[in-house]
């Protein structure tokens, strides 16, 4: 047994424990209820949400997401870690839409016009729709488009 | 494939594939009989099959230049309104493209060995066969999916015989001078790794049939080749770090993208194996690895073609959207169980046990030190293969789909890279025969380096901002300070520097002196290149400011100066400017080219060198051609001499009943003299919104220049032009959309940004070097 040999074993070792400790601490984006952009709980089918929508008359946050996108980790990081933001979200249903990936979703995001990451659409239980933020937006301007849009339901 | 599809360039790639899998038979013949039969057929089997890729490549980059839209590639990926320069980018902006530049690189690189008169005995056939075999999978490929397609094979819908007017477009973001060299030179480094991967393939092929292997002959040349492909691939992932940099407008080089971290393994696996083939022909240490590694680069380059084309990975890099070919997928396989199969069924049935450790030999050698850092790559590389791999394995096993952020690759590898630094300068400490003072120096470094991770100035200065219930090894590693990455990453470059001072004391060979001189710029570059790396990210400020109506300030109008919310920054926006691309006069076409392309409406210009009246509608001769224009509402007034303008559907002759080929039927509003044109009618491809900015931090002036929002109207997609300020400490980057109305402009500064391009500069003149030293030394 060299040291090399040894070395090379250790690493190895090191290396099986990295991935399957590493598989296993990644958070969760989304399982078979759920997608979790920011920690939130999103719903994934525009059914899913407009139906507990009509149910709890609350109006519908539409958010278009890709993995890869830099400002949605900026929404994800910081807009929906805020209390306030957190608070008003709290008044709508969720809807979370993958651009990659829209399964359900496809049909909005085309109606929408959703052709790249991020855009949050406010909606009505009825798909009316209330407002539209293309791209990026300053938290306290994100929170005023929140509040106004529950107003305007 | 249908027979009209069967168009000159497809016919030149299948010559090609019937070519190239010809030479590999006899190729792989001449290898298992050991004969010298058919030497003269492979020879030109082998140079057929290069010319015709050759021939094609030209002919496709030719078909680019001139516009030829009749094929759907070309129709794809360009447009009359480009530059010369971006109309050759738009050969590689897409797969079919890429693959026929990568697969005719290759061939030329596989036809080289079979012709020089260098690389002789029995294995270099099968290195040989192999190669050329590679080429005929990827001619095969290329033949069923090509980029001679006509348009209407590709589109079925399109009328017989029906010619585009012009092209669909490149892409806009990859309109960009970085983006113009990105793809050429990385291909040209994937193309130089397949002969390496057919030798290491070879050498263990030759062992277990107990021939005797060329690898050892090939060696000088293979080595060369790869610390060039080394040098293609580093820049290539530099400049399209610099693309990101300064096209995507959040001023970042790099985010763990998908494409970016993919082309980050088989560099990694390059770099390796560089090391190791690098001891392997000096000691003979890693017999086995060494060849292993060389063989193994070529399928990672594959993986990370997979992960660019696929669809799987998604990135910023799904320009070559669309299904990828079986062929990739094919070819990934073969390559990857060859490569990984072969040495390790080697080791572990065949191959003698290492010699005995000589009892002199201590545990913290030399050698052992030495092998500490090549894992170090290796374990990187894995880092990076894991987190492109295990979201996609996890989904397809539960259906949780998990995220994999930057803060995986930043995190894992910190610790990796710093036991890399750590390993690379005792090595080179270890080089200088001072053996206690080395162990002493290294352990000190190490004990600075631990302390250095508790020192926090401020908040920035943490590597990662963890949440509490994050895993334990990100809340350790992110709680961790960036000063730690200083004192190992100086110790490295200074161990290194030491070396180099040792090692060319008294020596006069200039050929040696070089030498050295390229290995120590490449690790000081390194180090330079990884602090940097390191700072850059944690330290940006960032301010945004709205400017109003800066319409105003075109022509010379009053310049806005606002101050800059919760900053010291004030902003002054000057000259507001918007640039159409085409500008109606470019778009404009001759009579002739009216003609030629099949359009319902037509913009021309020409001078009126005769006029008619015929059926009470007036008509004018333009150039005296066979084009006429019309007046549709007799609002248009044609007077002989003018050049106009005009604008209108196209009927042919017969609509008037005349000798004319074609009328174009214009009115008052859609014609214009050469001077007055009837701008309000044309739509350009793009409007670029252009305006000045000087950004004053207090009293200093900090950034000064020009920064632009591209509109481009038919891909409904807008790219900006950031404004960069280089400076000694850091970049000031403006950047921000732009219209007439107004510009929402954000100003940030990235510190130590020059300090990547500084380490890496170094790093490129390093490995230039230390080839042209090696070169001089053999010739």
């Amino acid at each position: 047994m060299t040291p090399r040999k040894l070395l090379t074993i250790v690493v190895l070792i090191a290396v099986l424990g990295f991935g399957y400790y590493s598989m296993n601490t990644a958070p969760v984006l989304s399982d078979h209820d759920y997608t979790y952009q920011g920690g939130l709980e999103w719903h994934e089918d525009p059914d899913e949400a407009l139906a507990l929508a009509q149910q709890e008359d609350k109006p519908v946050l539409v958010y278009y997401w890709t993995t890869w996108c830099t400002y949605c980790q900026n929404y994800e990081d910081e807009h929906y870690q805020d209390e306030d933001v957190r608070d008003v979200l709290d008044e709508y249903v969720l809807l979370a839409i993958n651009l990659d990936d829209p399964g359900p979703g496809m049909s909005l995001a085309a109606e929408h016009e959703a052709n790249y990451p991020p855009q949050h659409v406010l909606m009505t239980a009825d798909e009316q729709e209330i407002s539209r933020l293309g791209g990026y937006t300053e938290q306290d301007q994100f929170l005023s488009e929140l509040e106004s849009g529950v107003d305007d339901q | 494939m249908s027979p009209e599809s069967l168009t000159i360039g497809t016919l030149l790639i299948a010559l090609a594939a019937f070519a190239s899998s010809v030479a590999a038979v006899l190729l792989l013949y001449r290898y298992l009989t050991n004969s010298d039969d058919f030497q003269r057929l492979t020879r030109a089997a082998a140079g057929i099959s290069t010319l015709s890729l050759v021939v094609a490549h030209g002919y496709l980059t030719y078909l680019f230049v001139v516009g030829d839209y009749t094929y759907a590639y070309v129709w794809q990926n360009t447009a009359d309104y480009l530059s010369l320069l971006y109309r050759i980018t738009g050969v590689y902006a897409n797969h079919e493209g890429s693959i026929l530049f990568w697969a005719t690189l290759t061939a030329v690189v596989a036809t080289w060995t079979v012709y020089s008169s260098r690389f002789r005995g029995r294995g270099s056939r099968l290195v040989q066969s192999i190669s050329l075999g590679i080429v005929a999978i990827f001619s095969i490929m290329l033949v069923s999916q090509s980029p001679f397609t006509p348009i209407e094979t590709a589109f079925p819908d399109t009328p017989s015989g029906f010619v585009p007017p012009d092209g669909d477009g490149l892409n806009p973001l990859l309109v960009d001078p970085w983006m113009a060299i990105h793809p050429p030179i990385t291909f040209a480094a994937y193309a130089l790794l397949i002969v390496p991967f057919a030798l290491g393939i070879t050498h263990f092929v030759s062992l277990f049939r107990g021939e005797e292997s060329v690898f050892d002959q090939w060696i000088h040349s293979m080595i060369q080749w790869l610390r060039i492909s080394w040098l293609l691939l580093t820049a290539s992932i530099v400049f399209g770090g610099i693309w990101a940099y300064g096209v995507l407008g959040w001023g970042g080089f790099w985010s763990w993208d998908p494409v970016e971290t993919a082309v980050l393994i088989p560099w990694l696996a390059l770099t390796a194996s560089l090391h190791a083939i690098n001891r392997y022909e000096k000691t003979g240490e890693y017999a086995i690895f060494a060849p292993a590694s060389a063989a193994l680069i070529f399928p990672l380059v594959i993986f990370a073609t997979t992960v660019v084309r696929s669809g799987v990975f998604r990135s910023v890099h799904s320009f070559a959207a669309g299904g990828i070919g079986t062929g990739i997928l094919f070819l990934l396989a073969v390559t990857g169980t060859l490569a990984l199969a072969l040495p390790l069924a080697y080791w572990l049935f065949k191959s003698e046990d290492e010699t005995r450790r000589p009892a002199t030999e201590t545990w913290l050698s030399h050698r052992t030190v030495y092998h500490g850092a090549v894992l170090s790559f290796a374990v990187l590389a894995f880092i990076s293969i894991w987190g492109l791999s295990f979201p996609v394995l996890r989904h397809a096993a539960t259906g949780v789909e998990v995220s994999v952020g930057q803060d995986h690759y930043n995190l894992w590898s910190y610790p990796v890279v710093v036991f890399g630094l750590l390993a690379g300068g005792l090595y080179a400490l270890l080089d200088l025969r001072r053996r206690r003072l080395a162990i002493a120096a290294t352990a000190a470094v190490a004990i600075v380096t631990l302390l250095a991770a508790f020192i926090t100035p401020s908040a920035n200065w943490y590597l990662a901002s963890p949440n509490p219930h994050d895993p334990l090894v990100y809340r350790l590693v992110g709680n961790a300070s960036v000063l730690s990455i200083v004192p190992p990453a100086a110790f490295f470059a200074g161990s290194w520097t030491v070396r180099y001072v040792s090692r060319i004391r008294g020596v006069p060979s200039r050929a040696f002196k070089l030498r050295e001189t390229g290995i120590v710029l490449l690790h000081v570059g390194a180090a330079i290149m990884i602090v940097a790396v390191s700072f850059v990210y944690l330290f940006t400020t960032s301010a945004s400011v709205a400017v109003v109506g800066v319409g105003e300030t075109a022509n010379g109008g009053e310049p806005i100066v606002e101050d800059v919310p919760d900053s010291e920054y004030t902003i002054e926006v000057s000259n507001y400017e918007s640039v159409e691309e085409p500008s109606i006069e470019d778009a404009a076409r001759s009579p002739a080219a009216v003609l030629e392309v099949s359009e319902d409406v037509s913009l021309v210009r020409g001078e009126i060198t005769d006029t008619e009246t015929i059926e009470n509608t007036a008509v004018a001769q333009l150039d005296e051609s066979d084009v006429w224009l019309a007046s549709s509402d007799g609002s248009a007034s044609f007077d002989i001499g003018t050049e106009v303008i005009a604008r209108g559907t196209v009927f042919s002759g017969d609509s008037l009943d005349s000798e004319a080929a074609a009328y174009v039927y214009t009115d008052s509003q859609n014609m214009g003299s050469l001077e007055d044109p009837p701008t309000d009618v044309h739509e350009p491809r793009m409007v670029s919104h252009e305006i000045d900015v000087t950004v004053y931090e207090g009293d200093t002036q900090v950034a000064q220049g020009s920064m632009a929002e591209q509109e481009y109207l038919r891909a409904e997609m807008n790219t900006n032009d950031a404004l960069i300020e280089r400076g000694i400490t850091g970049d000031t980057y403006v950047v921000g959309q732009v219209d007439e109305g107004g510009a929402s402009i954000s100003i940030e500064t990235y510190p130590l940004a020059n300090q990547i391009w500084t380490g890496v500069t170094l790093m490129l003149l390093g490995i230039t070097a230390l080839t042209v030293a090696d070169h001089r030394r053999k010739s």
